[in-house]
């Protein structure tokens, strides 16, 4: 009896932390080589890039432009506009669309978007077998698959946050348009406002985020089995997996970021 | 011009199904199956309640820091209440819940029922003279109207806490009192119900996006993954699109704040 409780408990739990612990290992041996000669990987790499382009670019504009239209834009607008400083809007758009919702948006949207397909693909490729395949013809997966696919998210998510940012403040624009207000202010506060710090900030953290997403959807792909549900829920897990990894990394840089520089937190 | 094509269709077939399920739904047919519905909302209760709060209570506490930080910057830090009252309330916890509905719920219910599709279990039920989208589909959606609102709102208390311990406790400028007296001013109950309707509206979209994607999966387990991820590529999209709608239609130009006269 106790024992069945205490199974049901803490089996989950053990399998969790293992799975985690097989990320890590995964991480490192991605690392290791990737700097290690032969580099097999260019054309794999340039392919997956182009693959996460073009995948992903149409849902990044339409989510990231309502997503700075409604929450930063329409909600933070409101307020401004009771003390009536609605120029200031820009002055926000650097916290909320630079700091905080344009790296999420963009992460969200690559884990959705090109984390799924990730593991879909090498998913399909396990069922079939064709992993083992490699392996027996000593084709290393981690070199030819892993790789290219780690390091074309970390670039493809750090350059999309810049598209992110952008559509992003364009959001902002139609919300100071609908306000009926000017967009010289809310241009020339969101510029004073912005710091090189904050820039380069975000473009680190969606950097990471893309490392986030490409180990969890290359292990969950690479370990999927069990039948006809089998890819199916290692795209269900490894999705869930990466969302809260994606946030739970999101607090803790956003609180480093803040504490260590408070020169980006001041209002010009 | 496929591709525009291709799209247009489906999200017609999707506009169908949804009719089709809502219907059914409406006209009691879940019912007939109530021992079904119950089954599914309890696997939502075990299965998601966690990981949904879990990201509620992350979100919350970002909100949280950025609210301190930002009220510190403009020298009102006893002020940071307002900040996480709106960006809990209204804005993060509809999108985390959406985000985590659409990646724990809606892939696995493509999942569940694509592998159903595709071992033929589906066609059994047909066979067997019961109405497979019924049993399947309309009773998941009953069962997550039934569960979800509670579900929501637990969410959204989980995610005012983690505020709470992010402003009050961990950053520390506002004190406990002077944090609440200006975070319930700031907020009132039609803007719980708003936001809940925000988050419904969601979770009715996924359910439903998630239910059409198993049901018409094809092409062995391959294609069970495929459709898995093509769920997440509509659902991601479908969530920022409902929660600007929501957020125009609710709050619009109207701020609801106690400022002013």
């Amino acid at each position: 009896m106790v024992r069945a409780v205490a199974d049901r408990a803490f089996l989950p739990t053990k399998s969790l932390l293992e799975q985690v612990g097989d990320m890590m290992i995964l991480t490192g041996k991605t690392l290791l080589s990737a700097v290690r000669p032969p580099f097999p990987y260019g054309t794999e790499f340039v392919q997956q890039f182009l693959f996460m382009l073009r995948l992903c670019w149409l849902p990044l504009l339409i989510s990231t432009v309502a997503f700075g239209y409604g929450a930063p834009g329409l909600q933070a607008g409101n307020f401004l506009v009771i003390f009536g400083a609605i120029d200031r809007l820009g002055g926000f758009f650097v916290l909320a669309s630079i700091r905080e919702f344009a790296p999420f948006v963009t992460a969200i949207i690559l884990a959705g978007v090109g984390g799924t397909a990730i593991t879909a693909d090498l998913g399909a490729r396990k069922i079939r077998e064709e992993l083992d395949a490699l392996q027996v013809l000593g084709v290393d997966p981690i070199k030819n698959l892993v790789v290219p696919r780690f390091l074309a998210l970390m670039i493809v998510t750090g350059l999309f946050n810049i598209f992110a940012l952008i559509f992003g403040i364009l959001g902002g624009v139609l919300a100071t348009l609908t306000f009926d207000a000017p967009l010289g202010p809310f241009f020339s506060t969101l510029l004073s406002n912005a710091t090189t710090t904050d820039l380069w900030g975000s473009v680190l953290k969606t950097t990471l985020f893309g490392a986030i997403i490409a180990i969890v959807s290359c292990y969950k792909g690479m370990t999927a089995s069990g039948g006809a549900e089998g890819v199916g829920r290692a795209v269900n897990q490894g999705v869930v997996i990466e969302f809260l990894g994606i946030f739970a990394f999101n607090y803790v840089f956003t609180q480093t970021l803040l504490a260590t520089h408070p020169e980006i937190s001041v209002i010009k | 011009m496929d591709v525009p094509r291709d799209w247009l269709s489906s999200m017609g077939d999707i506009a169908k199904f949804s009719g089709r399920v809502i219907a059914e739904v409406f006209e009691g047919r879940a019912f007939h199956f109530f021992g079904e519905t119950l089954r599914q909302a309890g696997i939502l209760i075990l299965g998601s309640a966690i990981v949904i709060w879990g990201l509620a209570f992350i979100v919350g506490l970002t909100c949280g820091i950025e609210g301190a930080y930002f009220n510190r910057a403009v020298g009102a830090p006893a002020y940071a209440g307002v900040f996480s009252a709106w960006c809990d309330l209204r804005e993060a916890m509809p999108y985390a819940f959406g985000y985590m509905m659409s990646a724990k719920v809606g892939t696995g219910l493509v999942a569940e029922i694509g592998a159903m599709r595709i071992s033929d279990e589906i066609d059994a039920l047909e066979v067997m003279g019961i109405s497979s989208l019924t049993f399947l589909c309309t009773t998941r959606l009953l069962a997550a109207w039934m569960v979800l609102p509670f579900m929501y709102i637990a969410a959204v208390g989980a995610g005012f806490f983690a505020s709470y311990l992010a402003v009050v406790q961990q950053i520390g400028e506002v004190s406990s009192g002077g944090f609440f007296l200006i975070f319930w001013m700031f907020q009132n109950p039609p803007d719980l119900l708003y936001s809940t309707i925000k988050g419904m509206a969601m979770a009715t979209v996924i359910v439903l996006v998630g239910c059409y994607y198993g049901y018409t999966a094809s092409g062995g387990p391959v294609g069970v993954g495929t459709a898995t991820a093509k769920s997440m590529v509509l659902n991601t999209v479908l969530v920022h699109l409902v929660g600007m709608l929501g957020t125009q239609i609710f709050w619009g130009t109207n701020p609801r704040a106690p400022i002013g006269g």
